[in-house]
């Protein structure tokens, strides 16, 4: 491996990095888990890395909150997820996809800005987020900004709407209009850690004090070129009460999970265990 | 009382390797040292038709490259079938075709993707079945199977048979026949292979700091391999991150590095990457085992019958004798009238498969205890009870002629069957999604080492110094495995020296005495017993020397604090040897000693008591079984384990849990998945090595026998913990669903196929049902 490195501390040093090698071949690097392997596996001369791991500006990397949502920060690190009170309180799903993701080493260097920009089908933040309706915040080099919900953000596999000139400063997270949730993240892999999922599913229920669901977010990973947020299984829930669901509903609820699910068969899994599990655990997620 | 010996020490070389200061062979760094890299074949099977070396060799700090074309050597491996460097045909993904010695790394590797090699592609034989096939082209050119073994493609055979089978199957209530199929796992060491050569022309010496867990033999193949005198051959073990049988086999990369220091005239290292330690280390034998075992109406055992087909892979390593060890679980483990067992190691263009702990015998134990569950479950006989009645007794002479003076066996079934509450698990109804079982599994293996080579013995020099410190130089090797501590203990023990002034010198072969190596679960019991003949004699030539000084007749010395001691008389050690030194007649205080155990080479039939003592093992593993997502969940595994007797409690604790890891590993998610001759896994992220976060809690309670072959009564432990495992996992699986799994690993995968259909599918094929992608 071979390259230079540009480590900006402010945004106008880091906007300027972009801009000055607009002509160039370069690529913007947070906690650098994902990249290095890409570097690995590549020709790097002549590559120029940006790297945002020194950047002082607060804006990329807090959790804060105002009225209507929450902020965090595109280099908040997976560890910094899971320490944040207010994160384990209103996301549990996002809270079990952090603690989920790899090992305390990895979670320790791996950020949400990283998670979302790799388009993994398989990233454990990007799902939760995207069942959370995230929001992404972009800035580009020109000084322009822009908010793209997470789910139209990703384009498809390994692609995402981001322009040479632009970066993700942070995401948003609408806030919990009902303190009544049921919300959490389930991983299927054959290891407790240093996995990556075979499959997914994020889910957050919102309900109101009577257990009507009134708010319903479920995405799946692993078992398409991208991380679906399930339109039509979330407005079969809207409006059934959480305590009454029937097995026929939560088999229905189940298969419109699965009609997201385009998996393919790889060494870890094949086609058809991805569908069986999904289903499988689809099904379960009102059992607990 | 033992004051030191049945209490746990921590590893001699535990705070260098926790705290990064210990010197692996990755960090040797000589000076100007060059960089090695191989390249291997792009196909696993095809014709070279050319090798184009000139771009690489211009390449600026590139040194030198060798191909076949350039070196006058022999073939290596177990059959001396295995050239270091192919030349005409490559037959397995691993292939040697050219080396090349750098300034760096980074030039070295390089220089690799510069080297143009032309070939034709062939069609390669990847199934072992289908390479026995008469109308299959020969796959090993230096194979002598069609004269050995009459089929072209055959590696290696054995064959063993004992008593009157015919009548014991007639004697049979139930026969069972069932066909397991093994996969192939690799080590995982987590030092990647490395090798440093340094090569003098002026004397003609030749120094390599090598992993390898069996110096001598070693130094013999590298002098066989490159036509040299293995006196010239220096081999010093820098610390080696991981063995576990990967080492005992002397690999390509070695002497081709070798090569490279000679013809640079600079020394070499060659250091593996993750990648292509996956794809270039070796591996446990894959292989399809037919058994067909049998039981009288009381569940008395009669009969076992055994068939086994192994992919040797394209060349043959000691791997291929593994069946040494299978047999022996086959004759005798539990009481066996009558036995016949039959093992072909085939080739085909898998890569080789190597030696690994357990030495064949997880395999073999898998397929026999679900034999013996299937045997009681048809009988209608409790799956404790079938073990306890058949198990092996002290004093068994087996078929075999396995000679059990001391034997744990009864003992550590009824502890793990007890602890685990094995009964009440049993019996509890199952429903809903998490299911629970537990599983029996045990196993015999050899505990005082194995007379394969024409010594199975060990050597130990004894020095104590001016100032009373003693050094030890062992033959035998540290491997991670705690058994240099283990020696200190003994010597502590013996001679009252505190840990402190005691140094295991152990790792150069210029030095130190011979030993046959690390393998066998033999280190400590052979090493173990070499040292308390050595300690022997020194304490009588500090005897006579003491009687001397104090003017005492007397040989009943006590040992401690670093003085001897006689009723009111006592000296210092280091006085002692002072007087040794510097006053007439002028004597050093050394001793050597040679041990070598009482065992016996086995006849031509394979019979006879071929260790000095026998190890015996019980495992109850409680799994549950998520049947939504398919995974197992090791909860608790209880271990009983008839370890003759306890030298270092912590250190024995870390066998059993380490040789659980890789053998819950083995039964659950660990393969090498290969197509073609490929590997398609070659990374920790798609080769399912469990992690600590896996590990179930580990019960475990030590059988005692004291045999008296060992060192104070104790038996060989190293391999033993990872051989029921997969075998009681695979019964507790079947416990929990009621569905018998009789291939490894039992993945979520399999197991969600078998709840989905009624009949389960024929494994094997379950992988095959869409060309492999890459999903990110
Ligand atoms: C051993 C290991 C285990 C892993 N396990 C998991 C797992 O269990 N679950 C999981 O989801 N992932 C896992 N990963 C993948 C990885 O750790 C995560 O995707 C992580 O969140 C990436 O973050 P990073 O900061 O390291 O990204 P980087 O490697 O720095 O960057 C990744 C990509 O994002 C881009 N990027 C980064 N920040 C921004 C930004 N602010 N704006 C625009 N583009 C940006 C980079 O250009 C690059 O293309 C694992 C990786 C490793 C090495």
């Amino acid at each position: 491996m071979n390259f230079d490195v540009i480590s900006p501390k402010t945004t106008p040093e880091l906007l300027n990095a972009i801009y000055d090698n607009q002509s160039k071949n370069f690529r913007i690097g947070a906690g650098f888990t994902d990249l290095i392997n890409q570097f690995k596996a590549q020709e790097t001369e002549g590559l120029i890395l940006i790297n945002l791991a020194q950047l002082t500006e607060v804006d990329f990397k807090k959790i804060s909150e105002n009225e209507i949502n929450f902020q965090i920060g595109a280099l908040t690190t997976a560890s910094e997820l899971i320490d944040n009170k207010s994160i384990k309180e209103n996301f549990p799903v996002l809270y079990q996809a952090a603690n989920k993701l790899a090992s305390t080493q990895i979670r320790n260097v791996a950020t949400v800005g990283g998670n979302i920009c790799n388009v993994s089908p398989s990233g454990d933040m990007t799902a939760a987020l995207i069942a959370l309706k995230a929001t992404c915040h972009i800035i580009d080099c020109d000084g322009n900004e822009r908010k793209e919900l997470l789910s139209s953000f990703i384009r498809g596999l390994k692609k995402t709407s981001l322009t040479k000139k632009e970066l993700i400063k942070n995401i948003t997270i609408p806030k919990n209009f009902s303190k009544n949730i049921k919300s959490g993240y389930e991983k299927v892999g054959s290891r407790k850690s240093m996995e990556i999922a075979i499959v997914s599913l994020a889910y957050h229920l919102q309900m109101d004090d009577k257990g009507v669901i009134t708010y319903a977010g479920v995405a799946c990973g692993a078992v398409a070129p991208t991380i679906p947020f399930t339109t039509s299984a979330c407005e079969f829930l809207t409006g059934k009460n959480i305590n009454d669901i029937s097995d026929s509903e939560k088999e229905e609820f189940a298969k419109r999970v699965l009609s997201y699910a385009n998996p393919i068969s790889d060494i870890r899994a094949s086609d058809w265990y991805r569908k069986e599990v999904l289903f499988n655990i689809s099904k379960t997620i009102f059992e607990r | 009382m033992m004051k030191v010996i049945g209490k746990s020490h921590q590893k001699l070389d535990g705070k260098e390797r926790v705290s990064g200061k210990a010197v692996y062979g990755h960090d040797i760094e000589l000076p100007n040292m060059l960089h090695g890299s191989i390249l291997r074949t792009k196909y696993p099977c095809a014709e070279i038709i050319s090798i184009d070396t000139s771009k690489a060799l211009s390449l600026d700090g590139v040194e030198c490259i060798i191909t076949a074309n350039d070196v006058d050597v022999n073939n290596i491996g177990y059959k001396k079938d295995h050239p270091i460097l192919k030349k005409g045909t490559v037959n397995c993904n691993r292939d040697e075709i050219a080396a090349v010695a750098a300034r760096t790394k980074e030039i070295a590797d390089k220089a690799i993707q510069l080297i143009e090699v032309e070939y034709k592609i062939k069609e390669g034989v990847y199934d072992p079945f289908e390479a026995l096939k008469e109308t299959t082209p020969r796959i090993n050119e230096f194979g002598k199977g069609a004269e050995q073994f009459g089929n072209k493609n055959m590696a290696e055979s054995f064959h063993y048979e004992h008593g009157n089978l015919e009548e014991q199957k007639a004697k049979s209530k139930v026969i069972i026949k069932k066909r397991y199929e093994l996969p192939r796992v690799t080590h995982a060491c987590i030092a990647t292979s490395n090798i440093t050569a340094e090569f003098n022309n002026f004397d003609g010496r030749l120094t390599l700091w090598s992993s390898t867990q069996v110096p001598f033999l070693y130094q013999r193949d590298i002098a066989h391999a490159l036509k040299m005198e293995p006196s010239k051959i220096r081999v010093i073990q820098p610390i080696i991150g991981g063995g576990f049988g990967s080492k005992l086999d002397m690999h390509p990369f070695e002497p081709i590095c070798a090569l490279l220091a000679i013809k640079s005239g600079k020394p070499v290292q060659i250091l593996y990457s993750r990648e292509e330690e996956f794809i270039a280390s070796p591996t446990r034998q894959p292989m399809v085992i037919e058994l067909t075992t049998g039981c009288d109406e009381n569940g008395k055992f009669t009969f076992r019958e055994v068939e086994i087909i192994k992919d040797n892979g394209a060349y043959t390593s000691w791997g291929a004798t593994t069946p040494f060890v299978m047999m022996q679980s086959y004759s005798s483990l539990y009481q066996v009238p009558a036995c016949k067992f039959d093992s072909h190691a085939v080739y085909t263009n898998n890569p080789f498969a190597g030696s690994f702990r357990g030495y064949g015998n997880p395999q073999a134990t898998f397929s026999i205890e679900s034999n013996i569950d299937l045997m009681a479950e048809e009988l209608g006989m409790s799956q404790a009870e079938i073990r306890l009645i058949n198990a092996n007794y002290k004093g068994e002479i087996t078929g075999q002629g396995l000679h059990f003076k001391t034997c744990g066996a009864i003992p550590a079934l009824k502890t793990v069957i007890e602890k685990s509450n094995y009964d009440k698990i049993m019996a509890t109804p199952n429903t809903g999604r998490y299911r629970r079982g537990v599983g029996l599994g045990s196993m015999l293996h050899v505990g005082g080492g194995a007379k394969i080579y024409r010594s199975d013995g060990c050597g130990t020099t004894l020095k104590i110094d001016d100032y009373g410190y003693l050094t030890i130089v062992t033959g035998s090797n540290e491997i991670g495995q705690g058994s240099e501590t283990v020696l200190a203990m003994i010597a502590m023990e013996e001679l009252g020296i505190p840990k402190e002034k005691i140094k295991v010198i152990n790792t150069d072969t210029d030095v130190k005495p011979w030993d046959v190596g690390v393998h066998a679960s033999r280190t400590s019991f052979v090493a173990g017993n070499s040292l308390l003949g050595a300690i022997k004699l020194i304490k009588e030539k500090l005897s006579k020397k003491a009687i001397e000084l104090l003017d005492v007749v007397t040989d009943d010395w006590e040992y401690a604090n670093g003085m001897m001691r006689f009723n009111e008389f006592e000296i210092k050690l280091d006085k002692v040897v002072r007087e040794m030194h510097f006053a007439s007649p002028h004597e050093l205080c050394m001793v050597n000693y040679f041990y070598e155990p009482p065992s016996k080479f086995q006849d031509k039939d394979f019979k006879g008591d071929v260790s000095g003592n026998y190890a015996f093992a019980s495992q109850a593993i409680e799994v549950e079984v998520d049947t939504v997502t398919g995974n197992v969940r090791v909860l608790n595994v209880h271990v009983s384990q008839d370890v003759g007797r306890v030298l270092n409690p912590v250190g024995l604790q870390g066998q059993m849990e380490g040789g659980l890891a890789t053998g819950i590993g083995y039964a659950l998610t660990e393969e090498m998945i290969y197509e073609k001759g490929v590997l398609k896994n070659p990374s920790f992220h798609g080769y399912k090595m469990l992690t600590s976060t896996d590990m179930p809690d580990v019960h475990f309670y030590p059988i005692e026998t004291y045999d008296e072959a060992g060192p104070y009564g104790s038996k060989g432990a190293g391999e033993a913990p990872l051989i029921p495992t997969a075998a009681a996992i695979a019964n507790a699986v079947s416990n929990a669903l009621g569905v018998r799994f009789y291939s490894l690993p039992i993945t979520a995968e399999k197991v969600l196929r078998a709840l989905a259909s009624p009949t389960p599918p024929k494994e094997g094929l379950l992988r095959e049902a869409k060309p492999v992608t890459k999903h990110q």
